[in-house]
Parts: C-alpha cells; structure tokens; sequence
C-alpha cells in the first residue's frame, strides 16, 4: 500500500472563465485523518469532486490511492467511501433502501455496522427519503459510508446538518475509522471540528493551498479572543508579549491571545482582578482575516491597542 | 387575516413568474387560429371541395378529432373552424391548464417554496386562488382572441363570442380537475398524471359517444370536450351548453377549497407509510435502481397507451358501420372497408407512437435531474462507472418505450380483432407498432445525445418533437409543403398496416439509434458532472 493516499499536484479547474482551484496542491497520507479546511466557496467540494473523477483538472497531476481517479474511477470507488455535503437522496426510496443500496453499488456493506451506526445515530430507516431533514438525509449517507470496508473515507462537511449530540457521536466514528487504520479527508469550515479530529490539515482559500501542516505547525494560526472585566487598569498589558488587538472600554477589556502565550496573559491579568472572563477560540473567518489580507483585514490592520 | 389575504400580489407575481410561457402558449393557440382561417379558405375554395371535406370529417377518424359533426350539411367557414380546430384547441388548452394548475399548486408545495410563502402573510387558500385566478384569465384571453379572430374574418358575432366563450371555459374546466387532483396526491407530477387520465378518459367518453350517434349520445354529454360543439355554433346557435361548464366549474372549485381545508401544507390526502428498513435482494445495480425510480412512471404510460388504445381500436366495428351506413364514404377513404379499418387503425396507432416518443425522451432526461440533484454524484462515487450508470438508464428509457408501443399496439390489436371477430387483427396491429418502435428509440437516443454533450440545447429534442407533433397532427389539413412534412420525426418510416413494412430503413433507422446512443454515452463519459 502506497504511504501516500491522495497526492494533488498543481491542479487548476474552471468553470467557463471563473478560476475554481488555482494550483491546488494536497498531500493526504495513509491512516492519517486530514483537515481540509477553508470558507465556504473556496473550492472544497471542487478539489473532492476532481479526486473523485466527478470533474476533470485542467492542469496538474491528481493521484488517488495509487490511481488516477479520471482514469480507474471505477476501481478505485471500491476502496472509498464518500459523503457529499448536500445529500439528495431517491424521493422513492427509504433511508434504509438507500443505505444498502448504497453500499451494494460501492461492493457491499457490513450488515451488523450499519445495525450498529444505525441505531448510534437514532436514524429511522422506514422513513421515505423525501421526509428526512437535512441532518438525517446526511446521517444516511454517512452510515453508508462508515459501514464500508472502505480504506478512504471523503466527508465533505458531513456535521453541517447534525445537531450537536449526533456530531459528538460522528467524532467517535471518524476516530474508530482511524484507530481501524482508515484514512479520512475530511472538509470542514469549522476550526474547532479539524482540531478535534485531524492530524494534519490543510487551508485552503480562493482555490489555492495557503497553509498546511500538523496541528501543532499551525498553532501559530490559532489565537483565543478573551473578554474580561477586571478591577486593575488594564493598560498594563499593552505591548505584551503573545497579546493583540487590546480593547480597553472602563472595566471591560477584550483581546486576542497567541495560544502559546496564554499562560502568560492569563497570570497577567489574574494579577489586574479578574471578575467575569470568556474565552473563545478563534473563528475560521477571524483567521482568515487576520492572516490573508481580505479587505475588513486590510481596513482593521494588526496592530495591538486599536482602541 | 382572511384565507384569501395576499391573493392579488400572488397572482401578479403568477403572471410575472410564468410571462414567457404564459405569452408562447397564447401566441401559439392564437396563431394557430389565426394561421389556420387562411388555410382553410384557400384549400377549400369551392363549395364542391368544401362539401368532400365535410364527407371526410364524417369517417371515424373524423369524428375523433373533429367532433359530433353539426354543420357538415354546409361546410362554410365558421362550421369547417368549428369541426377541423376544436379538438386540437381543447387538447392544447387542456396540457396548458393542467401544467399550469400543478406548477403552481402541489408543486409548489413539493418545492419547500410554498412553505417559504405560507409562513408570510398570505391566507391558506390564497396560492390555490391565484392559481385558478390566472389559469381562468389566460383561457379566457386565448377564448377572447379567438373571437376577435374569427370576427375579423367576418363570421356571426354571437356565434363567435359563443365559440371563444367555450374554449376558454373548457380550459378552466381542464384547469379545475387538475387543481382536485393536485389536492389527492402527494407530488407534481403524479397530480399531472392523473389529471391527464381523467382528461383522456373524458376525451375517448365523447369520442365513444359522437361515433354511436350523429350529434353524440348521453356518454358524449359526460364530457367537457363534448360542450363547445354542442352550443352549435355556425349552425344553429344555442347558449345552455356553456352553463354545463359553469356548474361543473363550480362544482370543481369547491370540490378543491373543502379538500384543500381537510389536508395539512405538503401531505396528501393519502398519507404517506412507512416503507422497508432495507432494499430488496434486487435493488442491486444501476439497472435496478433507474428501473425503481420509472416504474410508477412507465406503469402509468403503458396503462393509460393501453387503454387508449383499447377503446380506439374497439371502435373498428363503428368504422364498418359506418361504411355500411353511407356507402359514398368508401370512395372517399378509398379501397375497401377492411382497407379503411386499416387507415383508422393506422392512423390511431400513430398516437401511440407519439406517447412513447414523449416518454423516451422524458425518461431520458431523469438522468439530467439526477444529476443536477447531486443524486448522480451519489452513485457515481461508488464502484458504478459512467458508462454503466447512463448506459443502463438508456436501457430503461428503450426498454419502457418499446413496453408503451407494444402494449399500444397490442391493445388496439386485442380490441379490434374482438370487435371485428378476427383475432389476426392482433398480430397485425402489434407488428404494425414494433415496426415503428424506432422512431421512439430515436427520440431516447438524440435526447441522450444532447444530456451526453451538450444538455443546454436539450429543448431541441422538445422543438423536434413539438415540430413532428404538429406536422403529423395539422401539415395536410395546412397545406405544408411535402419536404416539411418529411422532417416529421413520425414521416420516418412507413405506417403500417396501410403501408408495406420497409426492412431498409428500419435498420437505418435502428442504425442511427446506436450510433447516437454510443456517441452520446462517449460525451457523457467525457465531461464534466454538473454540480449542485
């Protein structure tokens, strides 16, 4: 088995005259479970769709499980499984006629996972597809997913409709995936899911790769926004090291702490009286604001003390 | 807030929303009327050829799509309008109210938009009036221009005004049954089914009737078809017929309003159950899954082909007879009464053509709404390559479209041979469809084609079919030219059982079958999937 399981190289796309993806490139290794992160728009589904022979890259080189998915479409869907992130499913078909047919198309399906899945995700196969939610049109698609024997699981945002009890339980099965040595890709606009459950994760924005790495090589990226009230005055902590984007409005302060210099900041203003705090981790949109110059970026600049 | 509030914005954003089709279907009605008036002075220009064509619309296929015959005694221009145009103009009409009715009722419902609507400020009835309120005005605009046509051509104001006054309350009449059975079933496109099997079957309830009597019997007065023409207009002119519409409109509208109020927004008057937990042992292929997704569909054809062709080919005892009865007629259809059997049969067995052709290529464009749906994107994510995916639709599509011919012909064949006590009548009209299967085939193939490479000019396929629809149904009535004529997709091939069965150009024609189809499974594999 080839260590790497989807190699993206420099691949462009368009639509008519409108860029898609811009030299992509995306490196998923084998038994990894890979973020593939950016807004909405930003190509996500695209680059999916490329690697799975949906759409044809206009230039650059795509490689999927050793293959090229244009070319050996067919054989290489054997050995994946995917969850699109608008499931449509069959108005004539149940949930559960779905799931195996599904599964039967792909080469089969473990009858006692999907019993299992089934009921972890409290879905109700008898259900005609047409009455399912959104959440539970993607919990059919994922339960046909997760219980293949596929080696490659593709999820693109498959928590966007799930309610928070059943993204819990999605956690859970994506991390048995991996513990069973699968490799999941898996988009996502939400920073906290990647966190939670990815080795490496690449962004992407405007349909290029602009960072990629292991989590902790991306740590830099993530920042906490703190709001405090405190008694002392908290000018104190302008200029400080791991602080940006200081606030001070009379007792309430608001900032963005470097999480590395967390520690720091929060001895800091212990040290100032600390009557209420919140803490927050940043989001997508405020990083990619912050790192990638879009214009409220541009106007708001990253200097500390902007009050 | 009354269950009407917001009526009046919903029907200008109706007319606003639908303006270009609105505006094609008038213009093409209208002109119809208006393109036919010329024609038919011109083709008919001496009371001689006036009076053979009067004798013509006498036979059987006359009165199928002519009507009960008032004013054939003196064909002049108002009776030859009345008797050559109804028909075609109530079946227009009728496609137009339905779809029109649907499209803005339980399709609506179905799209989550009417959801979108309700949850604003709009009573619970106010989606439903708008949809009648317009399918009303836009009849009684086309019955309008209708009038005015016919004034124009300096025909009798009252009989006119009793003409135009008929159509457009037989459409709202259409338009009313499709709103009951938009409020029965669950989806658009069953509601739009049913309620053209009950238009199909009022349709063949006064064809039954006019054959068996000179003016229609009672079978023929159940029908709204049958209404306009009995007012008699350009013959001896009477208004109470047009108060039948009235009530039956009435009596449809409240029909829907109490249906309506006993139903929640989206459900059926049926609600729907819940089905298996897991799919059957056969629902294990790409085969097996379009077949799944048509069976409802291709049931419904065939039923409904089968029926019409039943009751058509029933009626060959009523072409004998009426042979027997009027003597003078067998030179008009020339050769023999089993000769005119044969051409009626024949010209009946077109129709079912036409049904199959329309469904080859309704069939085949599943694949796009599959596809723009992301429901494509589904199946083909897993080990089910292009090619197997649209190949094994397209074989669904021919193989449905050869069921619709076979059952067509055979339908009409089992009726006939009953009827005329001669069973090989069923061999005969069953081999008389088969022969012309390919044309259906080639409507599959040049739809597949266009979804395959191009799926933006997929209308062409619905511009040929349209085109071939009208040249079979009106070219020798307008006089086109023979090379017009011949561009008729149903021109193709020899019409049997008039017609020798041809072996060369059915294999040409077979022929251009699979190579489109191959053509058009290449371009499928080659591009781009739509995306969501």
């Amino acid at each position: 088995m080839p260590s790497t399981a989807i190699e993206v190289r420099g691949v462009d796309k368009y639509f008519g005259r409108f860029q898609a993806l811009d030299k992509l490139d995306l490196t998923v290794r084998t038994g990894q479970v890979a973020g593939f992160l950016g807004p909405n728009g930003s190509g996500k589904s695209t680059t999916i769709r490329v690697l799975l022979g949906l759409l044809r890259a206009d230039a650059g080189s795509v490689g999927l499980l050793g293959g090229d998915p244009w070319r050996d479409a067919v054989t290489l869907h054997r050995r994946l499984a995917y969850v699109p992130g608008d499931v449509t499913l069959w108005p004539g078909l149940t949930g559960g006629q779905a799931i195996d047919l599904l599964g039967r198309l792909r080469g089969g399906l473990d009858s006692g996972r999907r019993r299992e899945l089934l009921s972890r995700f409290e879905l109700d196969p008898t259900k005609k597809a047409r009455t399912y939610s959104k959440g539970n049109r993607q919990k059919v698609a994922l339960v046909a997913a997760l219980a293949s024997d596929a080696e490659l699981l593709i999820l693109d945002e498959p928590t966007s409709g799930l309610d928070p009890l059943m993204e819990a339980v999605f956690t859970e099965c994506v991390l048995e995936a991996k513990a069973q040595g699968r490799t999941v890709l898996l988009s996502s606009h939400i920073l906290s899911e990647v966190e939670k459950l990815c080795d490496t994760v690449t962004i992407i924005r405007k349909g290029r790769s602009v960072e990629s790495g292991t989590l902790d090589d991306l740590r830099h990226l993530t920042r906490s926004s703190v709001r405090a009230t405190v008694a002392g005055d908290a000018r104190a902590l302008e200029g400080a090291d791991g602080v940006h984007n200081l606030r001070i409005d009379g007792e309430t302060v608001t900032l963005d702490v470097d999480n590395t210099r967390m520690d720091t900041v929060m001895r800091a203003l212990t040290g100032l009286g600390i009557r209420s705090l919140v803490s927050n981790p940043p989001s997508l949109e405020e990083l990619f604001m912050r790192h990638y110059g879009d214009e409220p970026a541009a106007r708001g600049g990253d200097g500390s003390a902007a009050a | 807030m009354s269950a009407l509030t917001g009526t009046g914005t919903l029907v200008r954003f109706v007319l606003r929303r639908d303006r270009v089709r609105l505006t094609v279907w008038t213009l093409a009605l209208v002109g119809t009327v208006v393109g036919t008036i010329p024609a038919l002075n011109d083709m008919f220009s001496t009371d001689a050829q006036r009076q053979a064509r009067a004798a013509i619309m006498d036979t059987p296929t006359g009165v199928v799509f002519g009507g009960p015959g008032y004013g054939l005694d003196d064909y002049q221009l108002g009776p030859m309008v009345v008797n050559e145009l109804t028909m075609s103009m109530l079946i227009a009409l009728a496609v137009m109210s339905i779809l029109h009715v649907v499209r803005h009722t339980r399709a609506e419902e179905e799209s989550v938009r009417a959801e979108l609507l309700r949850a604003n400020v709009l009573g619970a009835s106010a989606q439903m009036t708008a949809a009648l309120v317009t399918v009303s005005l836009v009849n009684l605009l086309i019955g309008g221009l209708t009038t005015l046509t016919l004034v124009g051509n300096g025909l009798e104001t009252a009989d006119s005004v009793a003409y135009g006054l008929g159509l457009a309350l037989a459409g709202i009449s259409f338009g009313a049954i499709a709103a009951v059975c938009a409020q029965i079933v669950e989806h658009g496109r069953s509601a739009a089914g049913l309620a053209f099997l009950v238009i199909g079957v009022l349709f063949m309830s006064r064809v039954v009737g006019d054959m068996a009597e000179d003016g229609g019997n009672a079978l023929s007065w159940l029908s709204p078809f049958a209404w306009a023409q009995q007012t008699r207009v350009f013959d001896d002119l009477r208004w109470w017929p047009l108060a039948l519409y009235a009530a039956f409109i009435a009596v449809l509208f409240a029909l829907t309003y109490a249906l309506a109020r006993r139903r929640d927004l989206g459900a059926g008057l049926v609600a729907s159950r819940p089905g298996p937990a897991g799919a059957g042992g056969l629902l294990n292929s790409a085969f097996a899954l379009h077949l799944h997704q048509q069976r409802g569909a291709v049931l419904a054809w065939t039923a409904a082909t089968f029926l019409f062709a039943l009751s058509f080919g029933s009626l060959a005892t009523e072409v004998e007879a009426m042979l027997e009865q009027n003597p003078d007629l067998v030179a008009i259809v020339g050769g023999s009464a089993e000769d005119a059997t044969k051409g009626f049969l024949g010209v009946m067995g077109g129709y079912v053509l036409m049904a199959a052709s329309a469904y080859a290529a309704i069939s085949v464009l599943r694949t796009r709404t599959e596809e723009t749906s992301g429901r494509a994107e589904l199946t083909l994510s897993t080990a089910v390559g292009r090619v197997r995916w649209f190949g094994s639709a397209l074989l669904v599509s021919a193989l449905s479209s050869a069921l619709i011919v076979a059952m067509g012909g055979l339908g009409m064949g089992l009726s006939a041979a009953a009827a005329l006590e001669d069973s090989s009548w069923t061999w005969t009209m069953l081999g008389a469809a088969l022969a012309q299967l390919p044309v259906a085939l080639l409507f599959a193939a040049l739809t597949a084609l266009l979804v395959g490479a191009a799926p933006r000019l997929v209308p062409l396929v619905w511009a040929w079919l349209g085109y071939s629809l009208l040249v079979s149904m009106f070219g020798a009535l307008l006089g086109l030219d023979e090379w017009l004529l011949n561009m008729s997709a149903f021109e193709l091939l020899p019409k049997l059982p008039n017609e020798e069965f041809d072996a060369a150009s059915v294999t040409v024609a077979l022929g251009a079958v699979l190579v489109v189809g191959a053509v058009a499974l290449a371009g499928f594999r080659r591009r781009d999937l739509a995306t969501v």
